[in-house]
């Protein structure tokens, strides 16, 4: 849990945390891999909202290199096939997400991240 | 030219049939004919459908069919049946020389002595089938189906009026309804992982229906609790994102999550794509537009309490500096942040807002809103809507003095719109004399109020301060 794809869905959303809050940054991850099933057509309906660059620095941060730089233009089934593992079948069970802009820390336990904010964080 | 297909369902929700059947030929891309005049109280209806196989599909899906069979006649009576059975033989004379048959003669509201079931497939034996009588798997199912009026209450010997049905109904089966059986299948008791608010499995059967969930798309519930519909819509192959402000509901008492084991139980722990803690009214989603269904069971502040961050309005006089919380705390516990009531017909306006950020064009909100019986009037619905976002479907599931209504809401614009404010105090003012408010609006204090109306006498003045003192109680011990 914690996937990559929610990992690129989720920002910073403290008071006045406007700019720079995404994406989030990945400290003391456990990651462990369990297999998905592909389904093409999602991955090519899904490709539009996926923030690439985020995406392939999240992948690489945690071992993963398989994606191209550039998001490509030709969708060959050996690059959904990538993007399948990478968006799915990559979990982070344990560690934290960290707001690059304010600091805060958003810690994930047993898979399940607390995105909650403080008191003072809310508008 | 659509064919006629004879639809038996489930006694049960019958308010939820013909959104469920929609749905469905919606999902599937079919057309279907529903006459305009259908009783919905009633068991049997006559449908129009293109083929044979969309009839399957809807056996298949809808949680609330039972059987299908093509149609073939209706009557008041058997002569006028025979009668119309007859000028149909080249429907079924293809049947007669060799394939293997039985009939089956069922009464509702009734039941049929043996003697007369009999007669009554003696008498279609104009219709000349040469083939096998196979009880067990014939390759022919012929049905008749007597229709009798509700005679609940009322004292009579188990045959008495036996022949005096209100319509009789005869048709070739195509399939006996297949989906019912999941009721069985997410029965909570059965379930590794549920909570006292967990939702019935038949409704969120129903509920998930309503999202035209399917392989693929991608479906989310802001209070998913211990997660009853995450479990149905990832049964037909939807993703399912999940939040809700307490942790606790999702997670259980063990390491794993409540929430995944359950899912375990069913195979679909996979499609459980993340779930999250968080307040949908300060939620983390970078972006609009990703969702093909929003499926909720949103809280009522009955038996859960509907809550979000904030603190609740003190004089200012009384009021403390807002601070960061100081970490880490003494008895090291996860920082828990002060939380709000939530009302439930702002939450449910600022639900319609959220569901036009988030969805896709297309896409479909499902949710329950509980209702005041006496109170509710069809515009309560209405105001909730909102530009881009139309109303599909709205069914009431009745308990008496209040009742739920599922909610389907269509996204129709393609235009982008921005997340909402969720500022409460946008929403419409109440107490405007004579004006009507919403049977939804302080659904909380009416359930503590059993009901009653404020202006019910002397009794006024106590039951509102108990309210009130209830609602203090619940703040007091500000659990998330």
């Amino acid at each position: 849990m914690v996937r990559l794809i929610t990992h690129n869905l989720l920002a910073c959303h403290a008071k006045n945390c406007n700019t720079n809050n995404f994406p989030l940054q990945l400290k003391d991850v456990q990651v462990e891999q369990r297999e998905a099933e592909f389904n093409p057509d999602f991955l090519r309906g899904f490709m539009p909202r996926i923030e690439w660059k985020a995406l392939v620095e999240a992948a690489k941060q945690v071992g993963d290199t398989s994606l191209p730089l550039e998001q490509p233009e030709m969708l060959d089934d050996e690059f959904l096939k990538q993007l399948h593992h990478v968006l799915l079948e990559i979990h982070i069970d344990e560690g934290a997400l960290v707001c690059p802009n304010c600091g805060h820390v958003y810690p994930i336990m047993n898979g399940i991240p607390n995105m909650l904010l403080a008191e003072n964080e809310i508008g | 030219m659509l064919d006629q297909y004879l639809f038996i369902f489930a006694q049960a929700h019958e308010d939820f049939r013909i959104p469920e059947l929609r749905s469905i030929a919606e999902l599937h891309q079919f057309p279907i004919k529903i006459p305009e005049d259908i009783d919905v109280k009633r068991p049997f209806a006559v449908l129009g459908l293109e083929k044979e196989e969309h009839a399957r599909i809807l056996a298949r899906r809808c949680i609330l069919v039972k059987h299908v069979y093509e149609f073939y006649a209706s009557a008041t009576s058997y002569e006028e049946l025979h009668e119309k059975n007859r000028a149909l033989h080249a429907r079924w004379d293809k049947y007669a020389a060799d394939t293997s048959f039985k009939f089956f003669v069922a009464g509702f509201n009734q039941s049929i002595p043996q003697r007369r079931q009999k007669d009554v497939v003696e008498s279609f034996s104009y219709m000349d089938f040469q083939g096998k009588i196979d009880m067990k798997n014939p390759e022919l199912i012929m049905g008749c189906f007597e229709e009798y009026y509700d005679k609940q209450g009322t004292m009579r010997h188990k045959h008495e009026g036996d022949g005096n049905f209100r319509e009789v109904f005869f048709g070739r089966l195509i399939e006996d309804g297949s989906a019912r059986s999941l009721v069985q299948k997410f029965d909570v008791k059965k379930r590794a992982y549920y909570g006292n608010t967990s939702m019935e499995a038949e409704i969120s059967l129903l509920m998930v229906n309503q999202t035209l969930a399917s392989p693929g798309k991608v479906v989310y519930d802001p209070f998913i609790g211990t997660g009853s519909m995450a479990y149905t819509t990832a049964h037909f192959g939807a993703f399912v994102f999940g939040s809700d402000i307490d942790g606790r509901q999702m997670r259980g008492k063990e390491n794993q999550p409540g929430i995944m084991r359950a899912a375990a139980q069913y195979g679909v722990a996979e499609r459980i794509l993340d779930l999250g803690t968080f307040d949908v009214t300060h939620h983390p989603w970078r972006c609009g537009g990703f969702l093909d269904a929003i499926i909720t069971d949103p809280p009522y502040g009955v038996r859960a309490g509907a809550k979000r961050l904030g603190r609740r309005e003190t004089p200012r006089s009384l009021r403390r500096p807002i601070s960061a919380p100081s970490t880490p705390r003494p008895d090291d516990q996860p920082y828990i942040p002060p939380m709000k009531l939530y009302e439930l017909s702002a939450l449910a306006t600022d639900l319609v807002l959220l569901a036009r950020y988030l969805l896709r064009p297309g896409g479909r909100l499902v949710f329950f809103l509980p209702t005041v019986t006496d109170e509710y009037q069809e515009v309560d619905i209405q105001t909730m809507t909102c530009e881009g976002m139309e109303l599909v479907a709205n069914s009431l599931q009745d308990f008496g003095v209040w009742g739920r209504r599922l909610v389907t809401i269509r996204k129709t614009t393609s235009q982008d719109y921005p997340p909402p404010a969720f500022d409460t105090a946008a929403a419409p003012s109440d107490d405007v004399d004579g004006a009507h408010v919403p049977a939804h609006r302080h659904f909380r204090q009416k359930y503590f109020q059993k009901f009653r109306s404020p202006t019910e006498g002397d009794e006024e003045g106590s039951q509102r301060s108990l309210s009130e003192a209830i609602e203090q109680v619940a703040e007091d011990n500000n659990l998330p």
